[in-house]
């Protein structure tokens, strides 16, 4: 068979490319990397105001722009040592999970859902997919506007800071949401159950869950570590995972003790599923969802279990839920360090800065979900290319099979550094 | 009528702007049944090289192939618009030239190296002729309604030219340069319904400057106000930098660093 290289992965966030070379119906080469333009984010802030952090990594990308902007704030507060109150936490829960409804909406319908359906593209489906699109757009919709109501602007936030938000929502806002949600419990449930009816293909990854985990919450923001079944603080990330470089790809690559680790909604479910809202689980054990479950093409249906859990979390958040007038938290700005981690759709992202006295940024590291994703994906094409080669499969099929694959990830290449030129040598 | 062949294009930058063609959630398969879309690489696998009437592009250059892309593109389009302040500014990926100094270049990666000898990255305006410029970062969902709406009547579209103060003053916000924050709202086009500082949060300036912008004034302005001449240049930089700079070029301001 030789080579193949696929070029320009289309249908996800950024660019990205993959070489594999096979000899004698053996794979012996499988490299996976962005190329995407460099923006070399941290060497941006260097030198630059502390408040500019948020305002610059919300940037990296534009679907995930609240996961990065509100951990640049909370790695901030976590410097300074602000303590954020309950209305803050809240508000800023509201604007993550917000977030995540649209991506995860997007993300199933426009990007995973026409591999499965057999269409090209989303556009392509919509003639004879009316109503779903129509659904489709209608969660992106609340999601959006849930976004804006908290953040002041559909991404790249603008109220979130330090301290609390400089302009806070309306409660009317608020309580139009709560009546709006409850109104979307169909489009929530049916999203579930068409995701749920996919044939995905059977694949084992030879990972670890890799999540935020909390005593009494399912992972939003917040929280301690979890992997396998250790825990551990934010603050010990860099203790636990480790950037290294591959010359082929435009992004490093992420591992734990040598070995790859899977983010995303499939290890938070895994890993925080009694956690899930009753109806999630339920859902779950309707259509007999276990876990562990190491299947990656799953990512898709632990989506959209999840939709259903952050759809009945925020009804209930939003059913006690009163906005009262609030200053931010009065803090000093000085020599500091500070991490934070945060659960962006497709995984935990990392951002650390280190401030000086006169508050300007010495250094910034960020390490996007993609980053630590990569690994995991280019170890599961290695094993799902062997297996499709040793049935026989024909290298168009196995093309659409690997791209089905890495989209079932969400991953997302502007953060990570753009998506799939295959090369096959 | 033959509906208009259009294609939406990234090059370097956060895809943002072209989710903010699609997260007009109400309009957008309207948007679609009206016209014909030949590519839209973020959710279509499709691949087209054939002539456009329209051709959005989102990205700053930074390499030799969003180099290529963009002319490539210009050569098939009738009407090329430049899709947000990346495309139109330089925006973000630009910043890295006011900080040279800063960058680690990925001394093991060739292709990092291949980027750092293409140059410093520049707004799509630099490269090619454009019709329109939608600038914003992000750019406003109801702007980029109105501009399709109106390109596909045959309409000429406008860019606002006003200060962002202008709108700012309409929403009847309070000033931000009177709490000291480097806004820099006097000195840039509006458009933007003043989002920012209506949100609470001082313009960075992602439209870039109003014709009869006064540097003299706005320096003297934040020098009695005590802030420091260097971090009110670096936050100028942050998205029109690029557009800024060349205005400070022979001035006082110039090698502000």
């Amino acid at each position: 068979m030789g080579k193949i290289t696929l070029n320009h992965i289309t249908k996800i966030e950024g660019h990205a490319r993959l070489d594999l070379e096979v000899d004698k119906g053996k794979l012996i080469r499988c490299e996976l990397g962005s190329v995407e333009g460099s923006r070399y984010f941290q060497g941006l802030l260097k030198g630059r105001a502390w408040n500019d952090a948020p305002e610059i990594t919300s940037r990296i990308c534009g679907i995930c722009s609240s996961a990065h902007g509100v951990v640049s704030v909370m790695a901030l507060e976590n410097a300074f040592g602000v303590k954020a109150s309950e209305q803050t936490i809240t508000l800023r829960e509201l604007q993550t999970i917000g977030e995540r409804i649209r991506s995860h909406a997007a993300h199933l319908y426009f990007l995973a859902l026409p591999d499965y359906l057999g269409y090209e593209s989303a556009i392509q489906m919509a003639p004879k997919f009316g109503k779903e699109i129509k659904r489709a757009l209608r969660l992106i919709k609340i999601g959006n506007d849930m976004v804006t109501a908290v953040s002041g602007r559909v991404m790249h936030q603008l109220s979130t800071t330090v301290g609390g938000f400089t302009k806070l929502p309306k409660q009317e806002e608020l309580d139009d949401f709560r009546k709006r949600l409850t109104d979307a419990k169909e489009d929530v449930f049916e999203t579930a159950k068409l995701i749920a009816s996919l044939d995905f293909p059977s694949l084992d990854s030879d990972t670890q869950f890799f999540s935020l985990n909390r005593k009494k919450k399912y992972a939003v923001s917040y929280g301690d570590v979890k992997v396998g079944d250790e825990i551990f603080k934010q603050k010990d990330y860099l203790d636990v995972i480790e950037e290294y470089h591959e010359p082929h790809s435009n992004c490093n690559f992420v591992v734990k003790e040598g070995k790859s680790y899977y983010v995303g909604a499939l290890a938070r479910v895994n890993n925080n599923f009694d956690l899930l809202s009753d109806k999630a689980k339920n859902f779950c054990k309707e259509i007999g969802f276990n876990v562990p479950c190491f299947n990656p093409f799953k990512n898709n249906l632990a989506q959209a279990v999840e939709l259903i859990h952050y759809w009945e979390d925020t009804i209930n958040i939003l059913n006690d839920f009163k906005v009262r007038p609030e200053d931010i938290a009065k803090f000093k700005v000085k020599e500091s360090h500070g991490i934070a981690g945060n659960e962006a759709p497709r995984g935990v992202v990392w951002h650390e800065y280190k401030i000086d006295d006169k508050g300007k940024i010495k250094f910034a590291n960020v390490i996007a979900p993609t980053t630590q994703m990569l690994r995991n994906i280019q170890d599961d094409i290695a094993k799902y290319v062997q297996i499709m080669l040793d049935s026989g499969k024909k290298k168009e099929e196995m093309v659409l099979e690997i791209e089905k694959l890495i989209r079932s990830y969400d991953p997302c290449f502007s953060c990570a550094t753009h998506f799939l030129k295959v090369r096959w040598h | 009528m033959a509906k208009p062949k259009v294609g939406f294009y990234d090059i370097t930058g956060c895809q943002g702007c072209l989710l903010s063609v699609i997260f007009n959630e109400d309009e957008i398969l309207d948007i679609i049944n009206a016209v014909d879309i030949k590519e839209f690489r973020f959710i279509m696998g499709e691949k087209y090289d054939g002539p456009l009437d329209i051709a959005f592009i989102e990205g700053a250059v930074v390499s030799k192939e969003d180099l290529e892309m963009v002319k490539r593109l210009r050569e098939r389009s009738k009407v090329v618009v430049a899709l947000g302040t990346c495309a139109c500014h330089g925006n973000i990926p630009s910043l890295r030239s006011f900080n040279e100094k800063n960058i680690e270049y990925l001394k093991y990666d060739k292709k990092n190296e291949k980027q750092k000898d293409f140059g410093e990255p520049s707004p799509i305006i630099k490269h090619i002729n454009v019709e329109y410029c939608v600038s914003g970062c992000p750019p406003d969902r109801e702007e980029v309604k109105r501009f399709i709406k109106e390109i596909l009547l045959g309409k000429t579209f406008y860019n606002y030219q006003d200060p962002v103060c202008r709108e700012c003053k309409l929403n009847e916000n309070g000033c931000l340069l009177d709490h000291d924050k480097i806004c820099l709202g006097p000195l840039i086009k509006g458009g933007c319904r003043a989002v920012c500082p209506t949100s609470g949060l001082e313009c960075y300036g992602c439209r870039g400057l109003i014709d009869d912008a006064s540097f003299e004034d706005y320096f003297k302005l934040m020098k009695e106000k005590g802030i420091d001449p260097v971090m009110v240049k670096k936050h100028m930089e942050t998205f029109a930098g690029i557009e800024i700079n060349e205005k400070l070029k022979g001035t006082k301001w110039e090698k502000l660093h």
